[in-house]
């Protein structure tokens, strides 16, 4: 069953048309591409999806629910949780503390229940904070300041703050930009061990290598259009995608 | 613990010190040290809001609107102590609840703007409002602070209320700060767009801490109010905001006794320049030096003087190669 799906969606930036009427589904254990040229309008998708962003017009379903037009917490707090194009972490902190911000952040407790507590984490915390970070291979970096990290590292933490806040629906966008082939092969042996484990997952990624050889299905965008649909090898023969990609024939150039 | 003793022995001879002022002092002294209390709530109460990284210039806006609350409310309705300073205390809170509400959204220097451009709205009102405040004549006979329908009539006894204000107050904050809700805080100002994919209400804890802010800033300004007994509207202007800010930043933003510090240190270091178009120029200088020397504050000044000694110890006896 569809445990994501937007219809007609569409956000103009004046008159650009940065998406524009993109139905796009997401089926529960899936792990869907979502790639595109240049401005092809993936991230600003993503940035609609988690309220980063209000959609001009159409809609947003999660898990049965219209989730349009509800702020980032909220839709977080629904289990549609995201990592950002640009690295972005708590650069003074180390990265365990980075884990525990993000599973605390993340348990949605009020004012009222945090006002009496103590900052200290609860060990059960820490214990869980670390299985993370075992789980995304970082633990050997737990008590590094997170800016101190190399990239790579940096990257697969925001994925490792993003999985300490549960979510249903994850939304890695770019996850192995700037990385060498060995680390993004790492990250997307990761990125299958998270769906394994019950995780669903949406990507946007320009290496073809690694999109190609993760997602089941990819969606294809194109000047904020659905340009195709369908597994890595269709897409990857399709005229249109080729089109769209490397330009026309010589004979328009 | 040795380091939690040391902590301990330090608070308690500061505090020592600070209840033998009037006794060591004569009036002079105890006028300015109630005067340096005052200031080291301001400043205190400001750092919520700066944590979340929201550049508030406006602060003495809402010391404004506390000292004319409870000033008006004890002279006209003869209204006891207490309850007029708890109602500035709440009415600064309340009208920081109105503007923060649409204005909190607005990041850096756009909140910033906000925030001066309230500052001389409530000094007009108080300017203008003559009727009420007596405007540019400025208003008197404020009756003095009493505590349990005892008035305060001593210079010492009104200094003793302001210290303990300001330690019930230190307490508050230090308490919040170290709660989760400060860690929250923390992480709204390191990097809010990342608090709020993480499930974080942003503009509601924003909120939050900006009305703490200004709920202590009313009490502040009710304090002040009965304790010099004259309010006058220019006095609540721009330059007193950014005096409470250049605390913070002169203090040192990086932990909780930052704005404490730097609250205590510019009003006595100011103190001779106080009234005088000098006071300007020395905030100026003080936070030309800070950015220039110590980026993060009076309180890494130990921290870097170690650093100093370090290195010249470790240059020293090395003999150079030349000889």
């Amino acid at each position: 069953m569809a445990l994501l799906e937007t219809r007609e969606l569409t956000r103009l930036f004046g008159g650009l048309a940065a998406v524009s009427r993109v139905d796009l589904t997401v089926d529960k254990g899936e792990i869907v591409g979502l790639i595109g040229p240049n401005g092809a309008g993936k991230t600003t998708c993503f940035n609609l999806l988690t309220g980063f962003l209000r959609p001009t017009r159409g809609s947003i379903v999660f898990d049965g629910e219209d989730i349009t037009g509800l702020r980032p917490h909220q839709i977080a707090a629904r289990g549609l949780v995201r990592t950002f194009q640009q690295t972005t972490l708590f650069q003074d902190l180390t990265a365990l503390e980075n884990v525990l911000l993000g599973l605390h952040l993340s348990s949605g407790k009020g004012p009222r229940q945090v006002l009496f507590s103590r900052r200290h984490f609860p060990a059960d915390e820490i214990a869980r904070g670390r299985e993370v970070l075992d789980f995304t291979g970082l633990a050997a970096h737990a008590d590094q300041l997170s800016r101190n990290l190399p990239h790579g590292h940096q990257r697969v933490l925001g994925i490792a703050m993003a999985l300490a806040a549960q979510p249903r629906l994850l939304l890695l966008d770019e996850p192995v930009t700037g990385m060498n082939l060995d680390e993004s092969g790492r990250v997307m042996d990761l990125v299958k061990t998270i769906r394994s484990r019950g995780t669903t997952i949406l990507l946007v990624e320009h290496n073809m290598k690694a999109v190609m050889g993760t997602c089941e299905r990819i969606v294809v965008l194109n000047f904020g259009q659905k340009l195709a649909e369908g597994t890595p090898s269709q897409v990857s023969t399709s005229p249109d995608v080729i089109q769209a990609y490397l330009g026309t024939g010589v004979a328009d150039a | 613990m040795p380091r939690k003793l040391g902590v301990s022995i330090v608070l308690a001879v500061l505090v020592i010190l600070a209840l033998l002022v009037p006794e060591l002092g004569g009036d002079y002294y105890v006028h300015v040290f109630a005067l340096v209390f005052t200031n080291v709530i301001l400043a205190a109460s400001l750092r919520p809001s700066l944590t979340c990284g929201q550049l508030n210039i406006g602060h003495s806006a809402f010391m404004s609107i506390g000292a004319y609350t409870s000033a008006l409310l004890a002279k006209n309705l003869a209204v006891p102590f207490e309850i007029a300073l708890l109602c500035g205390a709440l009415l600064a809170a309340a009208v920081g609840l109105a503007i923060g509400y649409p204005s909190l959204r607005l990041r850096g220097v756009y909140f910033a703007m906000v925030t001066v451009a309230f500052v001389e709205v409530i000094r007009l009102i108080a300017q203008l409002w003559v009727s009420l405040t007596r405007g540019m004549s400025g208003l008197s006979g404020i009756p003095k602070p009493s505590l349990l329908g005892m008035t305060l009539t001593t210079r010492a006894s009104q200094y003793y209320l302001v210290v303990g204000l300001a330690v019930v107050i230190l307490l508050v904050l230090w308490k919040l700060e170290h709660s989760r809700l400060g860690l929250i805080w923390k992480s709204i100002g390191m990097g809010d767009n990342l608090a709020q994919s993480l499930g974080v209400n942003i503009a509601r804890h924003k909120l939050l801490a900006f009305m703490l802010g200004c709920f202590f800033a009313g009490t502040a300004g009710a304090f002040y109010a009965h304790f010099i007994r004259f309010l006058f509207p220019p006095e609540f202007g721009f330059l007193m905001a950014t005096n409470i800010l250049v605390y913070n930043y002169v203090g040192g933003r990086g932990h909780f006794v930052g704005p404490i510090l730097g609250a205590i240190f510019l009003s006595l270091l100011s103190e001779p320049f106080r009234g005088s178009p000098y006071e300007t120029i020395f905030f100026s200088i003080a936070m030309l030096l800070t950015i220039l020397f110590l980026p993060g504050g009076l309180i890494t000044l130990p921290g870097k003087l170690a650093e100093l000694k370090r290195w010249r110890a470790a240059a020293s006896p090395t003999p150079s190669p030349a000889a």
